[in-house]
């Protein structure tokens, strides 16, 4: 069996670069069937806003890396809740149309299951 | 159970209190870097897990006494925790 | 045990791509093994041939490569990471017509694909950041 590996996503989108380069390194690894699982916590929720336009400060939209997700295998991504409720969002108020997301409230106890995180 | 390795200071990054947010039962927590600084002044009772580690070398570098409620450790050991401990989660930003 | 790294931080910015090599030395000396280092995001300046730092200070690049030598380790940088900050192979260069290549001696480019890789090889993965 396959070793299961998360991705922690923890970074804002455009600020810097490691939101990107994570999805991308997510995307790569689920092109080889190495597919990982997604946690999005702290300021990593952010990813997920919806009507995000980047095109005023010359950056490529984030939002169509998460839209790929399904289509690369990753169908659900885990969310932390204390994080959305930190940050004045819940789940209603984030993007739809790439992956169903999953509220965690025991970030954890979920990231105890894993045999590898992958940290972005 | 997982090591988290935290490498921010408290005082500039949310690094540490995302790391004890995400903290279960039988986790480790390893100070490193900047994230020594959760031992400064009369902060040293915090943070409030078991066990907590920190790379002495980090600690002397900055001028921080370490309290005995933590475990300095070398290198050698610093490897020793993560043939112990799965998964490692970093936490440096 | 089988370990791989994962290093996204350039050197001499911040502590933590000496913080990555000083765990390395360290596993090896553990009698450990290192399957493999992954450069990704600023991390792939480590494998820039040009770092000159002063004399009194540490030599980040010599010492990767002097561990490389002495281990055969597998120090790849990515290539997509590598390519929009400017480290370079020779053939790279040539291929997207840039002036210069700066790829250090022990270092390899290599796809994203070596990070999954290195995941499903190794029993530790661990990343250094920020």
């Amino acid at each position: 069996m396959a070793k299961r590996f998360l991705a922690l996503c923890r970074q804002a989108p455009y600020g810097n670069a490691l939101a990107r380069e994570g999805l991308e390194a997510v995307l790569a690894a689920s092109a080889l069937e190495q597919v990982p699982d997604l946690l999005f916590c702290g300021d990593g929720v952010f990813q997920l806003l919806p009507e995000q336009s980047p095109a005023g400060i010359e950056q490529k939209s984030l939002q169509r890396n998460l839209q790929a997700l399904p289509v690369f295998g990753i169908e659900t991504a885990y969310v932390c809740e204390r994080s959305l409720a930190q940050r004045g969002l819940d789940l209603g108020m984030l993007a739809s149309g790439g992956p169903e997301l999953r509220p965690v409230s025991d970030t954890g106890k979920l990231i105890a299951g894993y045999h590898s995180v992958l940290n972005f | 159970m997982s090591l988290h390795i935290v490498s921010k200071s408290p005082f500039s990054s949310t690094a540490l209190a995302d790391c004890l947010a995400a903290f279960s039962e039988g986790d480790a927590l390893l100070l490193i870097e900047d994230g020594v600084y959760a031992l400064s002044g009369r902060m040293s009772e915090s943070p409030a897990v078991r066990p907590v580690y920190c790379l002495e070398s980090d600690a002397r570098a900055r001028g921080l006494e370490i309290p005995g409620a933590v475990e300095a450790i070398d290198d050698a050991r610093w490897v020793a925790l993560c043939t112990e401990h799965n998964p490692i989660v970093s936490w440096f930003k | 045990m089988k370990f791989s790294l994962a290093v996204y931080s350039a050197p001499h910015s911040s502590q933590s791509a000496a913080s990555a090599l000083r765990f390395a030395r360290a596993l090896l000396a553990e009698g450990h093994e290192l399957h493999r280092v992954f450069f990704y995001c600023d991390g792939v300046h480590n494998g820039s041939a040009l770092a000159a730092p002063p004399q009194d200070e540490p030599d980040l690049l010599g010492a990767w490569q002097a561990l490389q030598a002495e281990h055969g380790l597998d120090l790849v940088v990515c290539i997509a990471a590598a390519q929009r900050r400017g480290v370079l192979s020779e053939s790279e260069a040539r291929r997207l017509e840039r002036p210069a290549a700066n790829l250090a001696e022990g270092f390899e480019l290599a796809g994203l694909g070596q990070l999954a890789d290195a995941v499903a090889q190794s029993d530790r993965l661990v990343t250094f950041g920020g």
